[in-house]
């Protein structure tokens, strides 16, 4: 199911100087969608942000929001978006809820009683007059979100919103960013550098190197439309059947890792596979199917660790 | 923009260092106050004779008028004070004395070269912590448009520089009331304009005496504030502001010989110079200065929003 249309980047290039930091630039998010910008660091996803929320300006192309474009109808475009830009930082001297207040005062027509009700959705009531810098990170971060949710946002941008967050707090982010896409059928932007959180929490990717969108890839298509999957097979004798494997089929490529092998071979094949390796008399004590991580495919796409 | 003044005042009150401010200057006042009544040479001084003191200080003044010598401004000067004097003396209203209600709080005007002080360390840093903290990644992303946070942080920085004067001038009046008695609150000002000499209340006096102080001020925050917003850094924009409030004048003095001096921004701050004296650099009129005034405001600002409007947000 695919919901409306609330991001639209269209051939959007910065040049600072002579260089370039975004090179032609086009997508489209939709609402109801956890859209992840991966890339390494410096490939440009934060001054992508950055212009998405109006901190920069564009050299050349055009963004929308809610059909609103970001840099000629700058405050229409922005009230229905709520953003963290890398650490949410805050007014240390004040409290949470002082926080809270002076981000709402600068909406025109938000009720006052929607102060109440982020604080509720990320659990700070008990800390929420206190003043931010007896804080821990992971509250900060929860601050964050709640001034990004104060406008009811049709769109959250979150830029590196896992910096310095520890698992169970990644955790509860992502439980978090999904129920809101789910539920409350936003539009969510993420951007990391981390690929293995990207695979967890995302609906879409796209990948950009370089200030290039090198490709835009759907998570759950990635992952399943592998025709040749690595399956991992526990066997003993290990040495024979790797023997047996490699006289059956070059391309099964078997390597021994640990005490499992592993080969390459679609799915529907693996049955036969199984029982040829008995009639062998091999005794195979498991059969996994190993899942390509997105790790794999990032680093094929951007031809290794290359900074840009 | 209400709300956004609000926001920067909630900013400001929260901050130590703002009634850090606030405590000095009621303390130089109380310090100064208790230094005028219980030492110094006016604590000692006898009241009562100071129409003597008036007849002998006409003696002089009629002395130099009839000495050859002496410079037409300084003639015009003791044709104006002896005018003054004599009407006191024929009036019965005592010159104002550094140990009375009004001396005092006159006296303590000196203080608003700390305000000012005060005031660009206010204005260095509202605009510049926002960036150095962050913040201003999270308060430009609202649907208000960015000159209206940037008149909302002027207005808030100039908002409390008022306030400060306005404690200054509620504190030095009441301790010089405490100390010195209440009883001079109704002594005139004398105003001498070519011999007609009129009484004024004291207040009016006082507001202009710190309203040609607050010149001073106002120019200097809107140039921390425009160097805050330049640069994004609170230090720097301090560090000038400071340096500047301090040394301007005097280098200043040492251009005074070329000509294009009287275009400096501190050649003009002082507009006390035609009322009592000379112009810095000849040629200089009031209505000069005022323009040169307005010019530098009007540069600052439009400064100060070319580089918080169009510029990207890098932090």
């Amino acid at each position: 199911m695919e919901g409306k249309t609330i991001v639209q980047i269209k051939n959007v290039t910065k040049k600072i100087g002579k260089k370039v930091i975004i090179d032609e630039l086009t997508f489209d998010v939709h609402s109801g969608e956890v859209f992840g910008f991966l890339g390494p660091n410096g490939a440009g996803k934060t001054t992508t942000i950055k212009m998405l929320l109006g901190l920069m300006s564009m050299t050349k192309g055009e963004m929308y929001i809610d059909g609103f474009n970001i840099e000629k109808d700058f405050e229409k475009a922005i009230a229905k978006v709520g953003g963290i830009i890398e650490n949410p930082d805050l007014y240390k001297y004040l409290t949470g809820y002082q926080n809270l207040l002076h981000f709402w005062r600068m909406y025109p027509d938000i009720k006052r009683e929607r102060i109440d009700e982020v604080i509720k959705i990320v659990g700070l009531e008990k800390r929420i007059h206190d003043k931010i810098k007896t804080y821990s990170l992971g509250m900060r971060q929860r601050l964050g979100v709640a001034q990004a949710l104060l406008n009811s946002p049709k769109l959250l941008v979150l830029d590196e919103p896992t910096n310095g967050l520890d698992p169970a707090g990644i955790h509860e982010l992502r439980n978090h960013l999904r129920t809101l896409a789910r539920e409350e059928n936003i539009a969510v932007i993420v951007s990391s550098h981390l690929l293995s959180e990207m695979e967890l929490m995302c609906d879409r990717v796209g990948i950009i190197q370089g200030g290039k969108l090198v490709r835009i890839q759907d998570m759950r298509e990635m992952l399943e439309d592998e025709a040749d999957s690595i399956v991992a097979l526990t066997v003993t004798p290990i040495n024979s059947a790797k023997t047996y494997l490699e006289s059956l089929s070059g391309k099964y490529n078997p390597k021994i890792n640990d005490k499992e092998i592993e080969i390459l071979e679609n799915m529907e094949n693996i049955p036969d596979l199984v029982e040829k390796l008995v009639g062998q008399g091999i005794k195979i004590y498991g059969v996994r199917k190993v899942q390509q991580s997105l790790e794999k495919k990032f680093l094929e796409m951007t031809g290794g660790n290359e900074i840009a | 923009m209400v709300n956004l003044v609000r926001n920067e005042n909630m900013k400001l009150s929260h901050s130590i260092s703002t009634w850090i401010m606030m405590g000095i200057v009621v303390l130089i006042i109380i310090i100064g106050g208790l230094l005028t009544r219980f030492t110094g040479p006016e604590a000692k001084a006898p009241k009562g004779d100071w129409k003597a003191e008036l007849k002998i200080q006409n003696q002089a003044y009629k002395q130099d008028l009839t000495n050859p010598a002496m410079p037409k401004m300084v003639k015009d000067g003791s044709v104006k004070g002896l005018q003054t004097n004599e009407y006191r003396l024929k009036n019965d209203i005592q010159p104002v004395q550094g140990n009375s209600l009004w001396g005092f709080v006159e006296g303590m005007g000196g203080v608003i070269s700390l305000i000012a002080l005060f005031a660009i360390v206010m204005g260095g840093k509202i605009v510049a912590n926002e960036f150095s903290e962050g913040t201003i990644k999270l308060l430009l992303i609202r649907p208000s448009k960015r000159w209206k946070i940037l008149l909302s942080k002027y207005i808030s920085v100039v908002g409390y520089t008022l306030l400060m004067l306005l404690v200054l001038f509620i504190v030095s009046f009441l301790l010089g009331g405490i100390l010195f008695s209440f009883s001079g609150a109704s002594t005139p000002f004398l105003i001498n304009s070519s011999g007609k000499i009129t009484e004024v209340n004291m207040i009016v006096h006082i507001m202009e005496l710190y309203g040609l102080k607050s010149i001073n001020l106002i120019m200097m925050v809107t140039l921390a504030f425009m160097i805050s917003t330049v640069f994004r850094n609170s230090s720097m924009a301090t560090g000038i502001g400071v340096f500047l409030l301090t040394v301007g004048n005097v280098i200043t003095m040492f251009l005074t010989k070329y000509s294009w001096s009287k275009y400096i921004l501190f050649a003009n701050t002082d507009l006390n110079q035609y009322i009592s004296g000379d112009p810095l650099v000849k040629g200089m009129t009031m209505k000069f200065s005022i323009i040169v005034l307005v010019a530098y405001f009007i540069i600052f600002n439009i400064i100060s929003y070319i580089g918080f409007t169009k510029r990207d947000i890098a932090v």
